[in-house]
Parts: structure tokens; sequence; C-alpha cells
């Protein structure tokens, strides 16, 4: 359904992603797992084009883009196709629960503002929200404006959810509010992507694991292989916590 | 000193009169200003080559050069210039029959674009980041993002920089007298000079433009409120749980 085939990406001079290939099926549920600045976000944001990457090709069902020549148009049918969750939430600050849930289906969508409530409310109960749907975001708490936000995703029905980071910025309770939302989605085969350091979450609920570090895919592979039995040397150095402790035979 | 007071209260009303005509210089100088001074600050944001350095010199011209020196010159310039116009097109009209107060729209919308278009950008400036991202990433376009989320939020807390704008602008037409329109301060000083009661025409001209600009911040403060409710409040003025 979706493929990155070959991404670079630079900074400046500091080349953050030295060609990079991702595929995502559809019911996929892929974490990106990686030390600080090795580019998962980057990565992340350049399938919606928050960032345009230098070089490479992105494949979407039947759209085929080259990223350099990408016109603003493939980018509008792009981010039409996709759904994005910030790690500092970016709630529409100037309008209610319920108005940042219906924007994108309103304005972007055409959709009339009858049903676009209706959807609304919908996505707003399925996370637990439907009390909160008056109240502007500078009332809501951390997790809730996640939540929130993850609804004003679901309801545009994406093809992919994009999660960068969706948890980093909150505390455990929260976090866990937020993980079960997604567990969720994920049992209903919603397709996402998700950038975290939630390790439990990578192991329950995806099927699909990327180490990424110093802009490349390192390795990836199903959970149990990676979170087990790390082939490269950096995901084992990276997962050194997590992983069960090699037993040390001495004679 | 006495203070003739039967001519103040007359003269205060009389004053009154010329209030119109200077809200209609404010509120002119404002709304041909505002598109301007958006264009402007939108220009500077984004970098736009050519364009970006053409602004930066005329706000730093306007800015650097007192409204006086500004009256002057386009008073002095502007008819001439309108007369060779109109000459070489071989139009009718008398340049020196067109109501000073053009000139005074003139004049006041180029000095307060300038100052616009900087608390307009730093206004824009002070929107995260993220807010535009988001709108982006649902599938809004740029135009739709800065309408609908990015411009009413940079407006709210552009509120209390405007207010200054304009009674700073409110009291800055006072000096559209030298153009010879009849304005709060002209309408004042004309009637002072019959009898040289200077003293309770100027402090008639003070209670006007005091009144004058209380109204103002007081509508601005409204404003303030009704459109920053979505607003955090921060400090004392939070409740505590």
């Amino acid at each position: 359904m979706l493929e990155l085939i070959n991404i670079h990406k630079s900074f400046n001079n500091n080349e953050v992603l030295k060609g990079v290939n991702i595929k995502v099926k559809k019911g996929d549920v892929i974490v990106i797992l990686g030390p600080s600045g090795s580019g998962k976000t980057t990565l992340l944001r350049c399938i919606n084009f928050l960032e345009r990457a230098d070089k490479g090709e992105i494949i979407f069902d039947d759209l085929h883009v080259n990223v350099r020549t990408a016109s603003a148009a493939d980018i509008s049918k792009i981010r039409k196709k996709t759904a994005f969750v910030f790690q500092s939430f970016n709630l529409f600050n100037n309008k209610t629960a319920l108005e940042n849930v219906t924007e994108g289906l309103i304005v972007a969508r055409k959709v009339p503002k009858a049903e676009a409530t209706e959807i609304a409310k919908k996505a707003l109960s399925k996370v637990g929200l439907s009390d909160r749907e008056n109240y502007y975001p500078s009332k809501l708490s951390g997790g809730q404006q996640q939540r929130v936000a993850i609804s004003r995703a679901i309801a545009v029905n994406p093809d992919v959810i994009l999660f960068d980071e969706p948890t980093s910025a909150l505390d455990p309770e929260l976090t866990g509010e937020v993980l079960s939302v997604m567990k969720q989605l994920a049992r209903e085969g919603v397709t996402m992507v998700v950038v975290t350091h939630e390790m439990s979450f990578a192991r329950e609920v995806a099927n699909h694991i990327v180490f990424m570090a110093d802009g490349v895919v390192v390795e990836e592979g199903p959970p149990d292989e990676i979170f087990t039995n790390p082939r490269e040397e950096r995901t084992k150095q990276f997962l050194s916590r997590i992983l069960p402790p090699v037993d040390d035979y001495v004679i | 000193m006495e203070l003739d007071i039967k001519f103040m209260i007359d003269t205060f009303f009389l004053a009154l009169t010329g209030v119109p005509v200077t809200l209609s210089i404010t509120a002119a100088a404002l709304l041909i200003s505002a598109p301007v001074a958006f264009f402007m600050a939108i220009s500077k944001i984004y970098n736009i080559k050519i364009l970006k350095q053409i602004i930066t010199a005329y706000v730093s011209f306007i800015r650097g050069t007192p409204v006086v020196l500004q009256i002057l010159i386009i008073y002095s310039l502007l008819p001439s210039l309108f007369n060779t116009i109109i000459r070489s097109a071989g139009w009718n009209i008398n340049v020196f029959d067109i109501n000073p107060i053009i000139y005074a729209y003139i004049v006041f919308s180029i000095n307060t674009s300038a100052s616009l278009s900087e608390i307009f950008r730093s206004a824009l400036l002070t929107v995260n980041k993220g807010q535009l991202e988001a709108a982006l990433s649902i599938g809004m376009s740029p135009v739709q993002a800065y309408t609908r989320i990015i411009i009413p939020q940079a407006l709210v807390s552009a509120i209390p920089n405007i207010c200054n704008l304009t009674i700073n602008l409110v009291k800055g037409t006072s000096l559209a007298f030298m153009m010879t329109v009849k304005e709060v301060t002209a309408i004042a000083k004309i009637a002072a000079s019959y009898g040289y009661n200077y003293i309770e025409a100027y402090l008639d001209i003070l209670i006007v433009y005091i009144i004058l600009c209380s109204l103002i911040q007081l509508l601005f403060s409204m404003l303030e409120k009704h459109f920053g409710s979505y607003r955090k409040l921060t400090g004392a003025a939070q409740k505590t749980v």
C-alpha cells in the first residue's frame, strides 16, 4: 500500500536519512525504534511531506511520486490519505475538541456539517471523550489532548495513521490511556506507523519492527525476533536493557 | 489664572464635531493598511527574495522619519504631482479642490502600514509552528490553514499591540490640521484664535482625546476578552483545583 524507496534527507550539511526503504501493507502496525537523532521522526515527516526529502520515491497505492518533483496536488493527495499524531499534540487552540475533529472533514474534505459532526462525535466517543466535546484544548489534560488528536486522525478515515512519539510528553498514567486507544485501533485493523520508545507497546501490538540508527535501517523483523534475538550489534546495544540476559558460561 | 469656563464648554462641544473626522482618518488608515501590512508580513516571514528587501527598506524608512515630516512632504509634493498627472492625462479636474482629508488618508495609511506590518509579523511568529503542521497534515491547504487557524490565533495575541497602534494613530491625526483638515485640534485652535483663549482650547482638546482613547482601550479590552476566551489563563487568574 505504501512504500518509501531510497529516501535521503539532509538538513544544511547534516545527512539525517541516508537511503531508507520502508514497506507498509494494509493492516500493518509498524513500530520504528532507534536512538535519538537516528532519523525516525524525519522519516515519518517525509511521508506526508512535512519535510520534503531530497531524493527518493514514494509509492502510495496508485500514486507514484518522486520526492523532488512532487507537485502540490500530489502532496495534497497523500495528505488526504494519511493522518499525523504529533508528540506535542498540536490541537487547534482556537477550536473546541469537537471542532478540532470536524475541521479536517468540513474544510479539507468538504463533508457537510451535520455528517461531519456525527462522525466527529463517534470518533470522540471511541477515545472516551464524549463528555469533553465542547472543551478548548487549554482546558484538557495532556492525555485528553492526545486522545482528541487521535480521534482527529481517525475521523478522516485515512489509509495510514502516522504517530510521532505520541506518548513521550505524557506521564505513565496518561501514557496508558493513550496506548490503550492505540491498541484498540490496532485490533480493529487500522494501519499505523508508530515512532515510539514504548517497548511494551512495540512488543504487544506491532507486527513489524524497524530499528534505525544513524540514518539507515539497521534491522527489521517481527517483534519476537527483534526483541529476543536481534542479529545486529547496534540493535543489541540499543535494546540491551530489555533483552533477556545472556547467560555467561564460564568454565 | 482665569479660565473662561463658558468658552471651555462651548469649545468642547465644538471640538466634538471634529471627532468623526478624526475617527474617519483612523479607520481609513487601519482598513487600507491592514491587507497591505499583512502581505508585507507574510513576504518577510516566507523570505520572498526581492520583495523582502524592498519591504524592509520601506518599513525602516517610514518608521525612521517623523510623521510631521511625512505630512509636510506629502502635502507639498502630492498636489503638484497629481496636477502634472491630470494635466498630461487631459482630465479637467481642479486638483486644488480635492478635499485635503484625502491627503490625510494617504499619509496615515502609509505610516500605519509600516508599523502594522511589524505587528502582524511578530503576531504570526508567536503561533506555534505545530499548528500549521497539524492543519496541513489533516489535508487543509495553506490558505485554509492560515485563515482558519493561524491568523485568528495571531490576531488575538496582537490585540494589545494593535490597541497601542490605534491610540497613537488617533493622537497622530491631530497633526492633520497642518493639511487644513478640520479635525479636533484644528477646530479648537481656530475657535481659540478669536479671543486668544488658547489654554482653554488646549485643555478641551486634551479632554476630548482622553475620552476617545479611553473608549478605544475599553473596546480593545473587550475584544481581547471575547476572542481570547479559548486561551489558558495564567497566574492569579487561574482557579486552584
